[in-house]
């Protein structure tokens, strides 16, 4: 956790060097607010409970495994919701991704 | 039929970090890459004090503080860019999958930096990994 603490420390330059560059001057619409702050809260939210997964007895390269494959739970959930549409060379290319991430995941 | 309760975490990281991409392209839809870096880094900074790990901040070594700062850093700094992909007109099935290809970069640099050596199956996953980045950006 005492990482996770540093790391967000280590943002802060970034978010407020974006904000002098816009002149403390955000957009104003409500649902942008919205869906950035659920950007944040599930970021974290899924960290904590990836040492949750680890803290609760599993294998490391298991679980390192099955989460490292959380962007093929975005895909399906674009092509659902955003009704997003990919073409067979980029379907193919997520199945090249697929094996990348669970043989990197491996270690 | 018992399942183990790491199960149930991994899932938990699986919806969380997944529907973290769509809610990227949502944000990118109505405000800037710049309004959505701000309002992230707000979103972590409300879990700080819960994780604030208390005095035992002041015994980490410089060099764990200077690593999970500069982690911190760079992370935002990508995340930058990764809204800037998604408000320029990327889509999330494919920014996502694509920006989460960053384990290639380490395992080119590991040999050099950290003087870890690449295994034949690493081997194949690098080659894996550079057919999708092709594949996925045609």
């Amino acid at each position: 956790m005492g990482m996770q603490f540093l790391f967000t420390i280590g943002g802060l330059p970034v978010a407020i060097a974006v904000l002098i560059g816009k002149k403390f001057k955000l957009e104003k619409s409500p649902r942008g607010i919205l869906y950035g702050l659920a950007v944040g809260l599930l970021s974290a939210a899924g960290s904590f409970a990836f040492f949750g997964a680890y803290h609760s007895g599993g294998n490391a390269s298991v679980i390192t495994t099955v989460t490292g494959l959380y962007p093929m739970v975005t895909v399906v959930l674009a092509v659902l919701t955003l009704h997003e549409r990919l073409t067979r060379s980029q379907i193919l290319g997520l199945g090249f991704a697929a094996v990348a991430f669970i043989i990197f995941s491996l270690g | 039929m018992h399942v183990a309760p790491w199960f149930w975490f991994a899932v938990a990281v699986l919806i969380a970090w997944g529907a973290v991409g769509i809610f990227q392209k949502l944000s990118t839809n109505y405000i800037s890459a710049e309004s959505t870096l701000v309002w992230l880094m707000a979103g972590f900074l409300l879990f700080e004090p819960f994780i604030y790990p208390g005095k035992a901040l002041f015994h980490y070594s410089r060099h764990s503080v200077v690593y999970g700062v500069l982690s911190g850093l760079l992370s935002t700094l990508g995340a930058w860019g990764l809204f800037a992909a998604m408000r320029y007109g990327g889509k999330a099935s494919i920014v996502t999958p694509f920006s989460a290809l960053y384990p290639l970069i380490v395992v080119v640099l590991s040999p050099f930096v950290l003087h870890e050596s690449v295994t034949l199956l690493q081997g194949v996953g690098v080659l894996c990994a550079l057919i999708a980045v092709y594949l996925l950006s045609t």
